[in-house]
């Protein structure tokens, strides 16, 4: 396989050898009687990791690609989408889901049977749960692979759906039951991180970490065509928002929702900015040494010193160093584990053909080897090198 | 049995996460995981050694070298390396490497490791 200049090797290489450790693996998980729902979740956890990690470039799953295809079809049909949706809400709820079946086969052409066997039984859950006609059709929109995982109610009396897409990533479709809230919160882009706080605030302990939010407006109920057209507009450009552009406002979106679940109870941004900002210097505090970098909160930091303090005294003053530096760190010779508790360590792992040193020259004969650089994922088959010690 | 030299590389250790999870959750059990684990091995071995035809080039000044059971792990400082594409700097890495020329029977788990195996092994 030539390989041009531009292809990356390393996105097909790690599908590659997940499809076959997934593979593999498939008759453990039956011998020892475990379901093969948690193969799929294996397999979603694992890609999406790898999908957090940014480590790979252009990694995307078959799944995602299936979604990406669903969305593109969903915009080229979204006039008749609009339509259909005008229908379902002028009839009463059970004509609403009987148009609705009609609704997939004409939206989604490409993963045509997914869509058809997933689409009955979404809507059984549906009539089971007794959803309402805007949910129904805020649910099929979807992109494919979604079914409805759970109904929560928010102590704000709001109704949550919790949605589990195939790839692991579960959303909740809001229904607020005031109109006005979102007409303020219909604007793409910028909107959603007060709309995330809203939502995910009452709910921190509920969900998993990986949670995007769709916000299904009720405007569709008032059936008014101009406001179906915007809200079917907003909700496809969040969806393709999400799908195609993972690196950008998702991403921020995804991430404000990760730091909101893992700060366990701020509410606001900029508290958990702040609780982040905190967490970098104690990080670095190794040695308690007396630094006067930043004084914002030095409860535990004032209490290094006072020890640092009460130390040097006693030893009767140092060289004259009176300031931050541990005592005699002149002498020591490595230093380096400060450096190590940053974020990337550089690591290459693979064999060795053969190793040569002459004098203080070392040259380096390398095979079969994954590389971490600066936060990016390489890989070679051999690798040479010339290094002086 | 393959090395398990790659279980520390973000594909690995994403794997490694991913069973926790579903150890705690009680969806699998430790032996299982560690099923899965072994397969990986054999799965990037295989690809690495198959799947893979790039070369890279690299260069720097040495930190530090230490060969213990037949595993080099090198320390170097201001590394550049150089794919026909592109060109990558960095500061410091470290480089593992397993003996590539014989895939002996032994595990090569983490980077220290320290085993004293009772048997003398024949390097061919």
């Amino acid at each position: 396989m030539a390989s041009s200049a531009n292809s990356n090797p390393v996105p097909k290489l790690y599908k590659s050898v997940i499809e076959d450790v997934i593979n593999e693996v498939r008759e453990l998980f039956l011998d020892e009687g475990v379901d093969e729902q948690v193969l799929l979740e294996l397999k979603t956890l694992w890609e999406n990791k790898l999908l957090q990690s940014k480590a790979v470039e252009g990694f995307h799953t078959e799944e995602q690609a299936a979604l990406q295809a669903a969305a593109q079809q969903q915009q080229q049909q979204q006039q008749q989408v609009q339509v259909q949706q005008v229908q379902q809400v002028q009839h009463v709820t059970q004509q609403a889901q009987a148009q609705q079946v009609i609704l997939p086969p004409q939206q989604q052409q490409a993963p045509q049977q997914q869509v058809i066997v997933q689409d009955p039984k979404i809507l059984q859950h549906m009539n089971a749960t007794g959803m309402s006609a805007a949910a129904t059709a805020a649910t099929l929109a979807l992109p494919t692979g979604v079914t409805p995982y759970q109904q929560l109610i928010t102590s704000q009396g709001q109704i949550l759906q919790v949605v589990r897409a195939a790839n692991g990533a579960q959303y909740i479709i809001q229904q607020p039951q005031q109109q006005i809230l979102l007409q303020q919160q219909m604007q793409p882009g910028g909107v959603q991180a007060p709309v995330i706080q809203q939502v995910l605030a009452p709910l921190q302990g509920g969900i998993p970490q990986q949670a995007g939010v769709i916000i299904q407006p009720q405007q569709i109920v008032l059936a008014s065509g101009n406001k179906v057209q915007g809200s079917t507009q907003v909700m496809q450009a969040m969806a393709q928002q999400q799908q195609q552009q993972p690196a950008q406002a998702a991403a921020a979106q995804v991430q404000q929702v990760q730091q909101l679940q893992q700060a366990q109870g701020a509410a606001a941004p900029q508290a958990q900015q702040q609780a982040q900002a905190q967490q970098p210097p104690m990080m670095l505090q190794v040695d308690g040494a007396g630094d006067t970098s930043s004084e914002e909160d030095e409860d535990e930091e004032e209490e290094y010193d006072e020890d640092e303090e009460e130390e040097k005294d006693k030893d009767g003053g140092e060289d004259g160093q009176v300031e931050e530096e541990p005592l005699n760190s002149g002498d020591d010779v490595s230093d380096e584990e400060d450096q190590e508790l940053f974020d990337t360590e550089n690591v290459v792992v693979c064999q060795y053909d053969k190793i040569h040193r002459s004098k203080n020259k070392w040259k380096f004969h390398l095979k079969d080897g994954i590389m971490n650089l600066n936060g990016k994922d390489y890989v070679f088959s051999k690798a040479i090198g010339d290094a002086e010690w | 049995m393959a090395y398990q030299l790659y279980r520390n590389t973000t594909l690995g250790n994403s794997l490694q996460e991913s069973l926790d999870e579903l150890i705690q959750t009680q969806q699998i059990t430790p032996q299982l995981a560690l099923q899965v684990l072994l397969q990986f091995d054999k799965a990037i071995n295989t690809a690495l050694a198959n799947r893979v035809r790039n070369r890279v080039n690299f260069r720097g000044s040495l930190n530090t070298y230490r060969f213990c059971d037949n595993v080099w792990t090198f320390v170097l400082n201001d590394v550049e390396f150089r794919e026909v594409t592109d060109l990558v700097k960095v500061d410091k890495v470290k480089i593992v490497a397993c003996d590539g020329k014989s895939e002996s029977t032994q595990n090569k788990s983490d980077k220290w490791s320290v085993t004293q195996t009772p048997q003398i092994s024949v390097c061919l």
